[in-house]
């Protein structure tokens, strides 16, 4: 039986195993999944003021439906301005606790499908919303301007860079967390909390459910990850 | 017939602490001497033989640098080494199928 033997030196079972184990050790080792939670949670929350308190603008083309009155897009002034200026903020700060926090540590995390993923989806986002305002609802169809509308919204991006966050740690918990926040911002889940439109707050259920989501999910995970450990 | 899987193992690699050390290096965008020193439960001239051993197959790179006054080593993995690596476990796992179908085929 010496032809099937495993070669002198190391088992080759216990090889491939300790290399898994290592490889889960140091991936394990290199997550942070709270910190981008908490960050995007605390994005999303300061946004309401924003919303608030941001002016009204009318935006995009006015449509004329029959004899019926005229469609015009109103968004907040604050919103156009914050967003991209809040996600390319939380991006950065993100990005520069991953590098700090990985050196300090000895093992250097790649940042870089994050950046560019992130770059990719700033740029996505704000094609996406010049396309829904310039393609008011009476102007196409119902079904595919509202799909758009919601893809274009902030909380969108926030959830696809989830995803790019839950493949480069390839994170199977945050992957399930980005599922769940995407199904709560995309149906949109209210929960049964909805304000009257032609209220003044009338979005603050929608941000505080999404913050809500990131938030508990940053927790979770914060303590999973227990970051105040020493080494951890 | 084929060669046995065991002729494919690339004796640089196939050893505990250098498929280690590649292991980790292949997680990160690069690790830190001291990392590895730690988490392979080593001694600092070990690692050293071992690194050496890598660097001069192509494998990993080494770069010397600064954190604050603190010398550091930092190694990366070479194109070739995370092919060296990918190779070292398709053999294995080829190895441990070998040896499970022949223990675990019963004699006719």
């Amino acid at each position: 039986m010496a032809t099937e033997t495993a070669p002198p030196g190391d088992d080759p079972r216990q090889l491939l195993t300790s290399t898994r184990e290592l490889a889960q050790r140091v991936r394990r080792a290199q997550r942070a999944t709270w910190f981008p939670l908490l960050v995007f949670a605390a994005v999303t929350f300061a946004s309401i003021p924003v919303y608030r308190y941001g002016g009204i603008h009318h935006f995009g083309k006015c449509v004329v439906t029959g004899s019926g009155p005229r469609g015009c897009a109103a968004y907040p002034n604050g919103e156009f301005v914050y967003w991209p200026a809040a996600l390319v903020l939380a991006y950065a700060v993100i990005a520069a606790f991953y590098i700090r926090r990985s050196r300090a540590r000895g093992i250097e995390t790649r940042v870089r499908p994050y950046a560019i993923a992130g770059i990719i989806i700033a740029v996505a986002l704000i094609g996406a919303t010049l396309w829904a305002l310039n393609h008011p609802s009476g102007g196409g169809p119902a079904g595919l301007h509202s799909l758009g509308m919601r893809l274009a919204t902030p909380t969108c991006a926030i959830g696809l860079a989830l995803l790019v966050l839950a493949w480069a740690e390839r994170n199977r918990a945050l992957l399930l967390l980005t599922v769940a926040y995407s199904a709560v911002v995309l149906v949109p889940i209210s929960f049964g909390w909805v304000l009257d439109p032609l209220s003044r707050w009338y979005f603050v259920p929608r941000l505080v459910i999404d913050g809500s989501v990131l938030l508990l999910g940053g927790i979770c995970f914060a303590l999973a990850q227990r970051p105040w450990r020493p080494g951890a | 017939m084929t060669s046995h899987p065991a002729n494919g193992l690339n004796d640089v690699v196939h050893q505990r602490v250098r498929l280690g050390i590649l292991t980790i290096a292949h997680e990160a965008r690069r690790v830190e001497f001291s990392y590895l020193r730690t988490n392979l439960e080593l001694s600092a001239g070990n690692l050293s033989q071992h690194l050496g051993v890598l660097e001069n197959a192509g494998l990993i790179t080494l770069e010397k640098g600064y954190a604050g006054k603190r010398a550091r080593t930092w190694i990366t993995i070479t194109k070739a080494g995370q092919t060296a690596l990918a190779d070292e476990i398709a053999q294995l796992k080829l190895l441990i199928s070998r040896i499970d179908s022949v223990g675990g085929t019963p004699p006719d």
